[in-house]
Parts: C-alpha cells; structure tokens; sequence
C-alpha cells in the first residue's frame, strides 16, 4: 500500500529534480540522453562516421587468436550521471570534443605513420635514398633533413669553413633545380605523397622552392598528356642556346646519370626554366593552382623554439615572425589546405635539456603566440588553425605517457571557447619522435630497448605520427640496419602487441587521469610565468626559457652524475668491461664530387639567370619595405634565385639575427 | 675525480671563445667559457654559428692569445685548418687554437688537426680523464704568455696604416704600461669621439651596433672604431667581454673593435681608454665610440673622454623621482630611451625630458626640444634609432668642426613599433588558464548536478517501487 507519505515524498523529490534539471546546461542534458545510444554505436559490429561528407566505417572489434573479441574503443561502465558528466566532458571518446583520447575517432589502418628520414650529399644522393625507403609502401612519407649550409640560408661555396659541411648530416639544397632533383619520381600532388622539411630560419626560402618543383611537376604532366614534350624541349634547348650553356641534368656524384629504382623521371623535365617559360599563361596558372591546393606536407619554420633553443635563426625574430604570417596569409589566400606551415616544436627543447613539462607548456605557449599574431594580422582563426601541427620528444619521464592528452585537452578547450575555433581548429595533431639525448654512447645496444618504451608510450597516447630512432644515432650516422630495427619497433607493437589493437588503452586508468590533472596543471603554474614576464616574446627577451633549459640540463647531467638517477648501463649496471663509449670507426660524409657538384650547380643557376635575379631581388626587397607578402615575392624569386642570395637579400631589409648571451 | 684547482695565470690572459660556422650547439662552449673566465681569463665570447673570418679578425684585433672553439656540425677539419692558414696568412701565428666537438671529431681527425697547427683538440676522453677544470687549466696555460711584437715596418707605420693587429698591440703595450712604446701616438690629432653608457640591459650594445651600421651606410668612405669596457671581477681578474656578439655591424672591414676589462674595482672605464683613444687617433679613424657598463656613480666618466655622451636607459627606471639620482642625466648630451615598445614609455619620455630641462635650468625651451630619443633598436630601421643616430651625426659634426655630410632625413615619426603581439593582449596565456580554468569549474559543478540528479531520481525510483510492491 502506498502511504500518503510517500506520495508527498515522491512530488518533493519531482519538483527537486525538476528543479535540477533545469540548471543542467542543454548540452548537458543532451550528453546524458544520448549516453546509452552512444555506448551501443561502440558495442555494435560496426562504427559509421563522416569525414568530409563520406561514411566510414569501422570494425568495432579485433578478436584475439584465443577468438577474444577486443574493443577498440573501451567506454566506462559508469552509472552514476555525474561521473558520466565528467568523463564526457573532460575525456570522451576519441575524436571528440576535448579530444583528450584522440583527435580521430578511429587510427587509420591503411597507413602505418612511419616516415622516410633522409638527407644527405646532394639532391641525387637523397633523391635515391627516398626511393629506396619508399620502395613497395603504399604512401611516400619523405622527411628532408637538410646540411647546416642550407639551415642557415647559405649557399655552398669553396671557402674552407663552408666547404667541409656541404652535403653532411643533410642534403645541400641551394636552388630550384635542387629541389626538382630531390623529389623527383615522386608526384608531389598525389594525395598519397607528403612531405616534411625540417628547416627554421631559411623555411620560407626552401618552402618557396618546394611550391615551384610542385607546380612545375603539374605543367609536366600537363605537357605529357598533351603531347608537348617535343615542343617543350625544343623551347628549353632554345633558351639554353641563346644563353651559349648546358641544360642542367640529374647526375650523381660519380657521374652516373641513371635514374634510382622507382624514380619515373617526373620533375625533370622542365629541370633549368619554370612552366611559365614553355607554357601559356593560363595553362600555367591552372597549374599552379591546381599544384598549390593539392601538396602535402610539413615545414618545421618555428621560429620561436629556434630563438629559445635550437639556434638556428637567421633574420631577426621579428622579421622572421613576420615571414611566418606571410607563409600563412599565402596559405590561405591560394587555398593551400593540406600542407602544415609550421610544426610547432618542442623536441628542440626537449633536447636541450628542458623536461617534459617546460618542453609542453614552452612549446604550447609558442604555439598560442603564433594564433594572437595571425589573429592580430586578421587571419580568421578556422583558416589557420587547421594548418598548425605540433612536434613533440617522448622520453622516459613519467610524463610522457600523457604528454599528448594533456596537450590535445589544453589546445581544444582554449581554441574553443577563448577563440571561437571550429572543430576541425580544436584537434591539436602532433608529431613524435623518440627523445635522441635518451640514447648512450655506451652499451648502445640497449638504446633499442629504451625507444621501444618512449614507442610504447607514444602509441598508446594516440599520437599522430612516430618517428624512432635508431640505437647507433647517439655516435653515428644511422645505417641500413639500424633503421630498420628502429622501424621494427614501431611495427612489432602496432601489428604484434595485442593491447595495442585497443585504441584507448590509457583511458579509465587511475594514474593515467592523475597525471594528466598534475601535468595540466604545471603547464598552467608555468603559463603564468610567462604570462607575467608579457608573454612569450617578453620572456624571450630576458631569456626566460633559454635559462630554464639550461638549469633543468644542469639538474638532469648532476643527478646522473651522482648516479641518483640511474641510466642501465651508464652509470649503473655497467659491463665487466665498465661499458665503455662506444667510439664509431668511421662516419658518412659526403664526397668531393658532390660537394663540387653542388658548388658548380648553384653558380650556374646564378650565371645563367645573371640578368633576372637582379630584377627578382630588388621586387623582393620593395616587398618587404612596403610591406607586402614577402612569400609571394620569394615564390617568384626562387624561379632564379639561389638561396643565399634571397637570405642576402632579406638581411638588408629586415636584419640579421643577434646573438643573446 | 678529484677536480684540479684552477691555473694562476701570469700575464692577462685574453681568449676568444665561439662555436662554429652554421653550429648552434652552444651549450658545450658555454660551460667552457665559464670556466675560462673563473681561471682568472678576458673572455671574449662570439656564441654559435661564427665563420672563420670572423674569429680570426676578432682574435687579432682583440690581441688574444688564443681561440677557443666547438665544433658538433661536421666539417671540423677544414674549418680549423683553414684558421689556422688564415692566421698564419695574417702574421698571427702565435695566437694558438683550442678546439673540441665530443664524439663528432674521430680520433684520426684529431691527429690530422695536431698536424695541421691546431694546439690541442679536446676528445671526450680527455674530458673523462682530466676533467673540465684540468682541459682548461692546459688551455690557459699554454696561453699564458705575452703576445709578440713584430711588424716590417714599425709599430708607428703600421698603426698608421690601420693593420689590426698593429693597433691591437699597440692597445695592449698601453695596457701593460709599456707607455713608451706608444708615445708617438701623444699630442696627435684627436679623433671625435662618441662616448655611450647606461644601465645593464638597457640594450647599449644593440643600440651601438644600431648606430655603427647607420654611420657607415651613411658615410662609406669613413672608418669607425669601438671600444667597450667590461668589468673585471675581483675575485678572480677574470672578465667577460660581452658586446661583441651583440654587434653584427663589426665584421666590416671599415670598423675595429677593442674590448677592455676595467681590471680596477669600481671604475667604469679602464684607464687606459685614454691611450687606446690616442692610438685610434693615430690611426686615422673618422669616428670612435667608446661603450661604458653601467655601475652607477662612475658612469659619468666617460664624458671625461667623450665629445659626445649619450645615456642609454630604458622607461623601466620605477618612480619619476628615481631619474634625480641618475648623475648621467645631468651629464650626457643625449639620452635614448630604449625599449621604447615597453609599457608607459610616452610617460617615461616625458619624464626624462622633464629631469634633462631641470637639471640644466633649460625652462626657455621647449620640453619637446630636450635631446631625449624613444628607440627600439631590437627592430630593424627602427624610426627613432634613426633620429637618434640623425642628432649624433649632426652634434659631433657641430662639436669636432666636421665636414660631414649626412643623408640620414629626420622623420618628426615616433619610434612606432610593428608589435607581434598587441599590447592590450599581452596577457593572453594567463587569459587562457582563466579560460580552461573555467571551463573545469563549469564541468565539476554540471556534475554535481547531474550526480545530484541522478540520486534525485534514483530516489524517486525507489519510491515508486516500494509503492507498486
């Protein structure tokens, strides 16, 4: 029987929980409602979603050899309202808003995020060390390493202390032709091509040459599919006889003029003109666009964490940055969509010797820099955002096993609700690489084991790509065998390690959650700091962060000094033969052939076109003055320009960097 | 290990410390120029990414004893060889190099560098073996003699013909009291010269740099020499040379530059500025500009040499009654309020104006007119560094009874800076936390309500079903 009391009761409680829901916001209470709709989308065979106007779908489900069906997305088995509340909106699934778990809701499955490092002696030497990477893959991820000549924005030269660097720990990349060699055979338009160049102070310079060796690979393609190739070589053999010269030509550093395994030849054909010398104009603006909006790619050009770091600038920071917004505005205006104009870096840092949460908070803080300056020059923050990639170092600290969740939950929430970005603006997408000042000179072998660990890290932490290093790179130059251990590694946890079929592991673990609160808030703690010194560039200018690295190095180098942070083999554990350093017999350098090559190459391109470059650069120049898009002046200038005489260029109008002590 | 004591030098020891062309490792060559200069030595540091040329031209204009280097970037071999031979090629064989780059330079290499003239390449067993202190303390030591004296034609002509080394050494005798030596250069012509000082990082030696680039697009035929002084420390006589990695403008063939210690306590301009200026004058440059460090009381010195002083500040000073204690603003000429993006510098311009008036009775002229110029010289071309560098041309000019000509047009424009970052934005990390921060807020207390709900309506559930039962 039911008592009156109980009557009373329940209208007490009705007007309580109307009352309640009623400061429930909407989208609060819409959480709540589709809680168990969302959990049966995971629980199904299957998972449908849209990208870009196109059903996916997706297996829910790996089954083990036991026949142990293993769910690739695990959600919580809360019942409790607010611990769904919470969880929803502080972790959610992957893919969806903060995106803590993920910026995806599935991993691609048709590509393994492994890139193809390479760079070194001339373009022809990388050019074959790519293909050869490349070889079979389904996708080509090219990474350029470059030679410190080309870092630093220098053309190659005999002048002794130039000379000995040419083509070393990187490919000497001085001009257009360069360029077309580098990546040639390789269609630098196919959605299934990407590349990533790592370079800082010259970006703009190497990023301009990129642009025209992909533009120029469309008027080739057009040329071919229109029968012109025997008209177009009549046109460029024209040129080169009233200029009483040579063709330039492929050719390595042994004189051997054939093309790698798997290079069809494409970019060569127009190697020493541009399209627009042996094509129509409209074709070649056609061309042009169609090339621009359909590269791929990554370029580091963070001039900040250089500043704070790596070293690497060349212009002052303030030009430089102004270079960067310029890439960007070009970006935008061309519709370049699907290439990153900036990695925003905190491996540098890392490497440095900052820990895990100066390099988070130091490289994030960059990051936001580079959003109030492009907002300040009224880019709208969706055109972008989206065009911002990130690029962290995963050591073995304990924070590095969520450094990519605190990072993607930071960039979603303030992108969000402080600047009004869109989804597509919120998903903060991040590169890693294992941490290079992890690896020893000593017992080099067990350098594996502690990448496969920093791998492990990063996998499970969904990162968006991983690169790992090899176990020699602590005393050498990589070799074949190294590498491909190192790939291994990548491999063996993403198609062997059960657990890793799973595609949440972290989430739901006590001190994974933990962590995350405590690395969030020291990114905060330290966010205020430089909040107070005004700002990143404030702090720069005292040299906040470059002091900061320094002291966390010196606390790092004390304590495995006193042995009071243990490294296995090391400073502990060590051999019967006390593990000695490892001492290399002999290192990868590039030839005096190519070096010669190189220096001969950039003085014909700068003999041959003698009477434009003047004209080109002085543009260049008047660009910068009146403050115009000095991008889409190097864009024009990189058709015949060198790389140092564009750097040259620039220094006169916008100064060269000064060193800090 | 135990770690050496540090070597005791017997001369004044200067060493010339950088990082290799197109290298930005600097961390190594940092913790070695430390060390260089507690063992008693006048560093004088050039950081990363340096040529050659700008080493040795460096080396001998500065009359070191020796170039320290690191090398992580490859190309080691030919790049410290060919100091070497650039050494030689200029008559300054006896300046000895120094040089390390870990596991990068392979032992065959080290041997092929011992060969070529290289004093001593540091390996990193080495370093396990002797330890920094005892690698440096090698280093000093076989730096520590006096550096010899040996020209075809003379000290006298050769200074007179602006050989670097010439007037490096000739600078050096002075230092060492060897007055004789350099008498020719007393009761010369005296050059004009330029004196500049001003608080520590008030960004003196970026503003020089900013003034010797203008003076020598301005005048290219004229030659221009720097001296800057640094303080010695008195524990150990030690200094650190620190301008010239600032200054960017030095490496053209028109300018040379000199760092002194003061080597005195106290002092801001070493005593032998004086000597330095008569042998610079002897050897005909058109401009000198001698840069002080700061100390406070004795900042006024330098007006005791210059024909023209100027007082670098920055509007960071705290209250407008600090500037009544700044002496140099009752003495210099010009004053360039620099950092002028920093906030309330309209305020501090103003201000110091006000004090440079007061100071002088000035009160029949304009406040406007007082010769205190807003400059940023961290931006390039920057308005105001231009007015300012206007306004020292045309006093000097004035001052000495110059025939100068200068092309540098006066813009009434205010030193407006292109900001990165616009000011009223400053705050935008702290603005972030607040914005995550609320976020979180938000989230806890949704939960509460949901979970408050939950339990709400759990109760109710309760009730319903003890009431069906």
């Amino acid at each position: 029987m039911i008592t009156k009391h109980q009557t009373d009761a329940i209208t007490t409680l009705e007007t309580l929980a109307e009352g309640l829901e009623a400061q429930l916001h909407h989208e609060v209470r819409a959480l709540l409602a589709s809680w168990e709709k969302k959990k049966a989308e995971y629980s199904g065979e299957h998972y449908t979603y849209t990208v870009r106007g196109k059903d996916i779908r997706v297996a829910n489900y790996e089954e083990s050899l036991s026949h142990t069906k293993v769910p690739k997305i695990a959600l919580p088995q809360f019942k409790d309202w607010g611990e769904i509340v919470r969880w929803c909106m502080q972790e959610n699934v992957p893919g969806e808003f903060p995106f803590t778990a993920g910026v995806y809701p599935f991993k691609r499955t048709n590509e393994d995020p492994t890139r193809m490092f390479a760079g070194e002696g001339g373009p022809e030497r990388t050019n074959r060390r790519f293909h050869y990477l490349s070889k079979g893959m389904p996708a080509a991820r090219l990474s350029t390493a470059f030679d410190s000549v080309t870092l630093y924005g220098e053309d190659p030269d005999h002048r002794p202390d130039i000379y000995g660097k040419i083509g070393n720990s990187g490919v000497s990349i001085a001009t257009l032709d360069d360029a077309k060699k580098l990546y040639s055979g390789f269609d630098l338009c196919s959605p299934t091509t990407s590349v990533s160049m790592t370079i800082n102070g010259p970006a703009p310079m190497l990023l301009a040459f990129f642009m025209n060796a992909a533009i120029d690979q469309e008027c080739e393609k057009v040329i071919r599919e229109r029968g012109l190739v025997e008209n177009v070589e009549e046109k460029i053999d024209a040129i080169y006889a009233a200029k009483g010269l040579s063709r330039p030509i492929y050719r390595h550093g042994d004189g051997s003029t054939e093309l790698p395994d798997g290079n069809n030849g494409l970019g060569l054909l127009l190697l020493g003109v541009t399209g627009d010398q042996v094509l129509p104009a409209d074709v070649y603006a056609e061309c042009r666009k169609r090339a621009l909006q359909s590269v791929r790619g990554t370029v580091q050009a963070d001039i900040l964490k250089e500043d704070q770091a790596q070293n690497t600038c060349i212009f002052s920071t303030e030009f430089a940055l102004r270079l960067m917004g310029d890439v960007q505005k070009y970006f935008i205006d061309e519709g370049v969509r699907n290439f990153y104009s900036v990695s925003i870096s905190g491996y540098h840092i890392a490497e440095a010797g900052a820990n895990p949460i100066t390099q988070l908070a130091f490289t994030l803080a960059n990051g936001f820099t580079y959003v109030e300056y492009y907002l300040s020059r009224g880019m709208d923050i969706n055109d972008f955002a989206p065009n911002l990639s990130f690029f962290f170092s995963n050591g073995v600290d304990p924070e590095y096993s969520v450094i990519g969740r605190v990072a993607r939950k930071i960039w979603a929430k303030a992108i969000k609700q402080m600047y009004g970005g869109n989804e597509r603006s919120q998903m903060l997408k991040y590169h890693i690489q294992t941490s290079g000042r992890s690896l020893h000179a000593q017992e080099i072998d067990f350098n594996d084991i502690r990448t496969s660990l920093q791998a492990l890290y990063a996998i499970y932490d969904n990162c968006n790509s991983l690169h790992t290093n090899a176990y020699d790179e602590a005393i050498t130059t990589p070799t074949e065998e190294s590498v491909r251990r190192a790939v291994a590694i990548q491999l063996i946890i993403n198609r062997e390690l059960g657990l890793a079929k799973n595609e949440n592991p972290l989430q739901g673990s006590f001190i994974i959650e933990e962590l995350t609160d405590l690395v969030e808030e020291a990114v905060y703690t330290e966010f205020r700091r430089i909040a107070e010194r005004g700002g990143v560039l404030g702090a720069m200018e005292n040299m906040y962060q470059r002091n900061k690295i320094q002291e966390e190095s010196l606390y790092y180098e004390t304590l495995k000094h006193t042995g009071e942070y243990p490294i296995i083999g090391v400073n502990t554990f060590l051999s019967s033969k006390g593990s000695p350093t490892v001492i290399p017999q002999e290192v990868i350098r590039s030839t005096t052939d190519e070096k010669e090559q190189q220096i001969n190459n950039v003085r014909s391109v700068q003999d041959r076109n003698a009477s434009t470059t003047t004209e080109a650069l002085a543009e260049l120049r008047q660009k910068a003055i009146h403050n115009q898009n000095i991008f889409a002046a190097l864009m024009e200038a990189a058709k015949v320009c060198s790389l140092g005489q564009m750097t040259h260029a620039l220094y006169e109008v916008g100064g060269q960097y000064r060193r800090n002590m | 290990m135990e770690s050496p004591a540090p070597y005791a030098p017997q001369n004044k020891v200067r060493i010339v410390t950088a990082a290799s062309l197109f290298d930005g490792h600097d961390a190594a060559i940092n913790v070695m120029r430390r060390i260089i200069q507690a063992t008693g030595c006048e560093v004088i540091h050039l950081g990363h990414n340096r040529s050659v040329m700008d080493v040795v031209e460096c080396a001998i204009q500065e009359d070191a004893q020796a170039i320290a280097m690191t090398s992580y970037q490859g190309g080691h071999v030919e790049y410290l060889t060919y100091m070497r031979n650039l050494l030689v090629e200029r008559g300054a064989s006896h300046i000895k190099i120094f040089a390390g780059g870990g596991g990068t330079i392979l032992p065959s290499e080290i041997e092929t560098l011992h060969a070529n003239g290289i004093t001593r390449v540091y390996s990193p067993d080495d370093g396990r073996s002797m330890g920094l202190q005892g690698m440096i303390n090698d280093l000093v030591e076989k730096s520590d003699f006096v550096t010899p004296l040996n020209y075809a034609n003379g000290l006298a002509q050769s200074v007179q013909e602006k050989d670097p080394m010439a007037i490096a050494q000739a600078i050096s005798c002075a230092e060492r009291g060897d007055s004789q030596r350099i008498a020719f250069t007393v009761n010369g012509k005296r050059s004009p010269v330029l004196g500049i000082t001003g608080t520590g990082g008030a960004g003196k030696s970026s503003l020089t740099d900013e003034i010797v680039r203008r003076f020598l697009l301005d005048h290219p035929d004229k030659t221009i020499a720097v001296v800057s002084v640094d303080p010695s420390k008195r524990k150990t006589g030690g200094a650190l040379l620190g301008d010239r990695i600032r200054m960017n403008a030095v490496s053209d063939p028109r300018v040379y530059m000199r760092s002194f210690a003061t080597r005195e306590a106290n002092v801001a301009i070493n005593p032998h500025v004086r000597d330095a200026i008569n042998i610079l004058s002897y050897a005909g440059f058109d401009l000198i500009i001698v840069e002080t460090a700061g100390i406070g009381q004795s900042d006024s010195q330098i007006t005791d040499v210059a024909d023209v002083s100027m007082y670098v500040m920055t509007p960071e000073y705290g209250a407008a009654t600090q500037l009544e204690k700044i002496d140099m603003i009752d003495y210099a000429d010009v004053i360039a309020l620099n950092k002028f993006d920093k906030r309330g510098a309209l305020d501090a311009l103003r201000d110091v104006r006000k004090q440079y008036q007061r100071s002088r009775q000035l009160f029949t002229s304009k406040i406007d007119d007082m010769p205190v110029y807003g400059t940023i010289a961290s931006q390039f071309n920057d308005p105001g560094t231009n007015t300012l560098y206007r306004a020292l041309n045309d006093l000097l000019t004035h001052r000495c009874n110059l025939s100068w000509s200068s092309n540098f047009e006066i813009t009434d424009e205010m030193s407006e800076k292109i900001f990165i970052i616009p000011p009223e934005r400053t705050r935008y990390l702290a603005e972030i936390v607040e914005n995550n921060r609320r976020y979180d807020a938000f989230v806890e207390k949704q939960s509460e309500l949901a979970r408050a709900l939950w339990r709400v309506q759990g109760a109710i559930e309760q009730l319903t079903t003890s009431k069906q039962q």
